[in-house]
Order: C-alpha cells, then structure tokens, then sequence
C-alpha cells in the first residue's frame, strides 16, 4: 500500500466532489432535503379524522356519548346518517374514515347496565387511521360508561371509591410519542445512504468515461484505489453526520441527549461500512444506470424496511433478520435511537459498533478481492 | 540491428469476447526504438491488440513479452515500463492540466525532485505552458490529445502504446502531435501507435496492417508501396459512376478505387493503358480531365491488400459445404 497513490486518489475525488456539481448535489444537498421533506412528512399528526354516527336510539343518552366521543380535534363528526348503506357509500368514496352505530337499545341497555351496544365501523384501506379512530373511541367509550356508572351509584346514596384498575402508562424518552421524534434519528442511516450512491456511481461514472481504463493502465493498487475512492466520501458523510443533527434540534427540536463525540465516531464507522457496500455495486457494474438501480434495491429499499427503522426486526420472518445483521443501517438505528433519546453511551453500544465495523471491512475485502486492474 | 531482441514480442496471441475473436494467433515482433504503426480496418483488432500489450485485458491464449515481463503473469511491471494513451479522452475533466499531470506523477511514483522540471519540460513540450491553471474539460480536442500523451510520458516510459491519438483532431493538431512523436522515436523511445490515416502511418519505421485479428502485413512503408500491383492512373469525372463501371471492364485493369470524384484506377502497365483508358472514355462520352499517371501512395496499397483480403473471405464464404442448400 502506497501512502502516496492513496493521498493522490483521494485528492482527485475531493476536486471531483467539489468541482462537479451533480455529485456535490448528491452527497451535501441530498441528504439535508431529504431530512426536511422526512420531518414534514412526519409531523402529521393524526388529527381531524372524519367519522359519521348512526344513532338507531335517537336518546339524550346517545347524544351525550357522541358529543363526548367527538370533543377533542382528533376526530371530526362528519355527519349523522340514516341508513347503513350511506356509511358504506362515504367509507367507500373515502369521505369518511370510520363510523358508530348506535343500536336502538343503547340508552335503555346502557342505563340498566345490560351493557353498551356499540358498533365502530373503519376503513381498513388506512389501518394506521383507523386504528387511532378505534383506540380513541374505545378509550371514550370506557370512561363514559365509567362516569354513567358513578353517576348511578351515586343516586344511591354510594360514592364510587374504588376502579377495577389503575394503570398509569409513563412513556419514557419521548412522552409524547411523536413519531418524527423517533423516526428521524432512525432515518439518519438514509441520509447518509448518499454518499454510499455516489461512490457506486463515481466508479461507474469513471468506467464509462474511460478514466478507470487509464488509471488502470498505471502501477496503483488495487486497494489504494478503492480505499482512495472511499476515504473522501467518509469526509464529506461525516460533515453531514454533524450538520444533520444540528438541523434536526435546531429546527424539529429534536432531542439530543447523548454525546456527540461518541455519535461522530460510530457514524464515521457507519459510513465506511455503508460505502464499501456502495463500492461493492461499483466494482461489478459497468454503467452509472444500472450502478443507480442496484443501490436502490441493495442500500435504500433493505435500509428503509429491513432495517427496524419502520417495521421492528424482531416481528421479521428469521430469514429477514439475519438478512437486518448484515445491513449496516439496522446497527447503526439502534445507535442513532439510543444516543439521541435516551443518551446511552458506548457501554451499550459497543456491539453495534463492532459489527458495523465488521461488515465494512468484510465488504471491502470483498471488493478488493473482486475488483481486476483489467477491462472487459 | 537484427541481433537486438525485440522490446514487444507476442506468440500466438489470441483474445476472444463473447462471440468473436478480436486478436487471432497474432505474431508481433518490435524492435527497440521503432515507431511502429498498427494500421487496419474498425474492427480490425487494433484496439484490442494495444489493450492486450498495455495489461488491460486478459489473454485468451497465447503469449507475449513486453519490455522482458510475461504479459500473463507480469502485468504490474510492464505497467511501469509503458505509457498507454487510450482512444477516447480519458483524463479528468474537472480537473486542471497541472493537476492532471501530478496526479500521473504519483500514481507512476515520479521522484518529487526531478517533478517540477519534468512537469515544465513536457508542458512546452505539448505547447499547454500558458494553458496549465485551465481545466482539462476546456481545452480543445487537439490540445487534450497533447495532455494525455504528456501524462502518459511523465515517468519517461521506454515504451509509448498509443491508440488512434490523432483521432478526431484537425491537421494542423495531428502534424504537431507527429512532430512531438517523431521527436520522442528520435530520442529512443519504442513508439506502438494505431492509426486510421494513412499519411501518418508513411510517418512511421514500420507498419503493421492488422484485418480480422491478423496481422497481415508487417513491413516498412515503402515495401508495404512496393507490394502494390502494377501502376496507378489518376483521372477526375464529373459522371464518375459511369467512369468506374466502364473502366472496370477494360483490359489490363487490376483495380478501380474511388477518391470523391477522382478515380485511382490500378493497371497492368500505364504507358500502355493510359491511351486505351482515354480512349475508351472519349468513345462512350463520358466527359474526364487530369487523367496522368501519379506513384502509388500507402492508401492505394492498404486499400488493395484490404479488398483482395475480403475478396478472399468472401470466396472462402461462398465455397463452404452446404451455404447454398437452403
């Protein structure tokens, strides 16, 4: 290995990132739009959910609930139906994202605690609304029935001393539970997926110009150019790897409860392992095309759902998740998760750390060995 | 000059891609300090063949020796002794002239002690002194065919493999870059060089004409100008369609090759066919001037060896067993 081969390699890419202005889109400018489109898309939350009632009763009793079900800005009442064939016309055409029937007994069933006949209709085209609509009527419906039983015991003469259960849910970390809180530590694994896509498509780039065809024909090594190829890319990741986090407390407020020392040098060993696997696609594809599909089905695709960003590994068929160890991005989710919300420090994640660190050198082994001084 | 051993020397060299043979069992044998010239056909397996001797391709079988390494085994080495300047532009565009040299410094591991007089040498050498600080992507086509030879001469190698420099590049730029060739053989250097043109490949101590991955000829130029048959008679036509087809059918006629509007007609003797060629216009009215008698030049010769190669293959073609069945 020849110190000073490698020096001139990773000088020319650096003029090359910073001189060509679609690569230095691709690896400064991506990654930062990426994080702004991914934080506003996430802030959504769920709110003004459209719902109709079908009130069979038509009681003061009945009115009571809906009014109590519908109080908060979470769910919307959209309009009072008469028959069910409507609801199903609305849910259908989507103007409606989840329904309550009230049967004709419910305030004479409720009153003479027979029970609550209730059915919630939602639309499973949205399961993520839907759901929400369910819990929060559940939720609405348990307390209402809770309060109309107090009140009655009450009129007895008895006050209500004891509930069957008191659960007291503490969430810890992110107590509000706002997904982009969580979402956006573990999408930083994407975001620096860039740099590992241009360097597949800088060695394409370079085959299809026929710059690789000259360097080949001098005494480089092999792993000086490749390493050559990578070193400069881990540089420019690492300046996202601080602006990105800036950006993330300063305008999304974001915590960031760990050190950052700490997530400096377990990104630069994210970076180098995701990048040997960007230099694997460039090793064995000739053209920049192909080079760009490649790394959309081998880094972003897996790195989105495979990597326990969105989906948890641990409900994964085994298959996948010994598919989620080899993937950088699911060690490095955990690392990012762990040091921005509960700041946990290299005593927990010194696992996770090794095995990126395995990987990338695993990787690049593999591109080394693969990668031929020779065309054709 | 004999007794000398060859600097490139190949047996049997063979390089198949998937369905074809682009270098068939060629025998090459280069003499140090020639400027050899690999003159051919597109197609004709030059590219290949200088990719081969500079260790960018495998062999398929075969063997070659370049500069004293094995080609097979030695590659690495022979990639020190040789400058190989590909055909199309291959240099860094967004990079400086300057910077592109230096950056062919290092990875050819020039001393950092002779780089500065050397870098300046072959800058006016290529005449991009005052074009140093400007990015290669901006100069002109001649220009960067002058960058990349200067890279490709930054470790002085003892061997130039340069394919179709003057490529794509206007006359005055190709002689200059000649000139700087000429100069280089002059010094010593073994110069490979594959070429379209024909006047270029007179500029050279030896030619080779290569046709379907043979090397078909190998001589100087001027054996290659004697291997032509017969004289040549030059005419101009303004109905040169009618001139070719009536020449063609005259006695004495080996060949008619065609020039824009002028004719090159090949035959047994000029002193005798001349009048008759003449005549025979003049009875079928077809209108003709300048028609003399003109020396034979290396173009008429490649172009006659070419066609009587086809015309061989085509027979060959033609008399396999079984062609006409269906």
């Amino acid at each position: 290995m020849s110190l000073r081969h490698l020096r001139a390699i990773i000088r020319k890419e650096i003029n090359h990132i910073i001189r060509d202005r679609m690569t230095f889109i691709l690896v400064m400018l991506t990654p930062i739009t990426m994080l702004f489109i991914m934080a506003y898309a996430l802030t959504v939350d769920i709110e003004h959910i459209p719902i109709a009632v079908l009130d069979f009763d038509r009681s003061s009793t009945s009115r009571a609930f809906v009014q109590r079900i519908t109080e908060g800005k979470d769910l919307n009442l959209q309009t009072y139906m008469d028959t069910l064939d409507e609801v199903n016309d609305l849910l259908m055409r989507g103007e409606i994202k989840a329904a309550l029937v009230i049967n004709p007994a419910f305030e004479h069933d409720l009153l003479s605690l027979r029970g609550m006949p209730l059915q919630i209709i939602i639309d499973g085209t949205e399961p993520a609304t839907g759901g929400f609509a369910l819990d929060q009527i559940g939720g609405r419906a348990d307390a209402f029935v809770g309060e109309l039983l107090a009140a009655q015991i009450g009129e007895q003469g008895r006050a209500l001393s004891l509930q069957p259960i008191d659960l007291r849910v503490r969430t810890l970390y992110n107590p509000s539970l706002k997904p982009r809180v969580d979402m956006i530590p573990g999408l930083i694994s994407m975001m620096l997926g860039f740099p590992a896509l241009s360097v597949a498509l800088t060695l394409a780039h370079e085959r299809e110009h026929g710059t690789l065809e000259q360097v080949m024909a001098t005494p480089v090594g092999r792993a000086e150019l490749l390493l050559g190829k990578i070193i400069p890319y881990i540089i420019v990741g690492l300046i996202n790897v601080i602006v990105i986090p800036v950006i993330a407390m300063v305008t999304f407020h974001i915590p960031f409860n760990g050190s950052f020392p700490l997530f400096f040098l377990l990104s630069a060993v994210f970076l180098f392992a995701i990048l040997s696997m960007g230099m694997i696609i460039g090793v064995f594809i000739r053209t920049q095309p192909a080079a760009l599909a490649l790394s959309f089905l081998v880094i972003f695709f897996p790195g989105f759902f495979l990597t326990g960003i969105f989906f948890p590994i641990a409900s994964m068929p085994e298959i996948m998740r010994i598919e989620a160890l080899v993937l950088p991005g699911t060690h490095y989710a955990i690392i990012t998760r762990g040091v921005f919300l509960p700041g946990v420090g290299l005593d927990v994640l010194w696992p996770y750390g090794v095995m990126m660190l395995g990987l990338g050198i695993g990787f690049t082994a593999v591109g080394v060995l693969f990668f031929r001084k020779k065309l054709g | 000059m004999k007794e000398t051993p060859p600097i490139i020397e190949t047996h049997a060299l063979t390089r198949d891609f998937k369905k074809t043979r682009a270098v068939d069992s060629l025998d090459l044998s280069i003499q140090p300090g020639e400027l050899f010239g690999l003159v051919g056909p597109d197609g004709a397996g030059k590219t290949t063949t200088l990719r081969l001797l500079a260790g960018l391709l495998d062999i398929t079988s075969g063997s070659a020796q370049v500069a004293g390494y094995d080609l097979a085994r030695q590659a690495e080495a022979i990639k020190r002794k040789i400058g190989y300047m590909a055909q199309q532009f291959s240099l860094y565009g967004e990079l400086s002239v300057l910077e592109n040299l230096s950056f062919f410094s290092e990875l050819y591991d020039v001393e950092v002690t002779e780089l500065q007089e050397r870098t300046e040498r072959l800058l006016s050498f290529a005449g991009l002194t005052e074009f140093k600080d400007r990015r290669a992507a901006h100069l002109s086509g001649g220009m960067q065919k002058k960058l990349a030879l200067a890279c490709t001469l930054i470790h002085q190698p003892k061997i130039l493999l340069l394919d179709e420099p003057t490529t794509g590049v206007d006359p005055v730029s190709r002689r200059g870059f000649w000139d700087i060739l000429t100069d280089l053989h002059l010094g010593g250097t073994t110069i490979v060089v594959s070429t379209p043109y024909m006047d270029e490949a007179d500029r050279c101590s030896k030619v080779g004409l290569m046709y379907a991955g043979h090397l078909v000829v190998c001589a100087e130029p001027a054996q290659i100008r004697a291997q032509i048959e017969g004289d040549l008679i030059e005419l101009r036509s303004d109905d040169w369609q009618a001139a070719h087809t009536l020449i063609e059918t005259l006695p004495g006629v080996l060949e008619v090759q065609t020039y824009g509007d002028s004719l090159h007609v090949l035959v047994d003797s000029s002193a005798r066919r001349l009048p008759e060629i003449a005549a025979a216009l003049e009875e079928q009215g077809v209108t003709y001037r300048g028609i003399r008698h003109a020396p034979a030049r290396m173009e008429e010769a490649f172009i006659s060896l070419i066609r009587r190669m086809e015309d061989g293959r085509n027979q060959v073609f033609k008399k396999k067993p079984g062609f006409e069945e269906d």
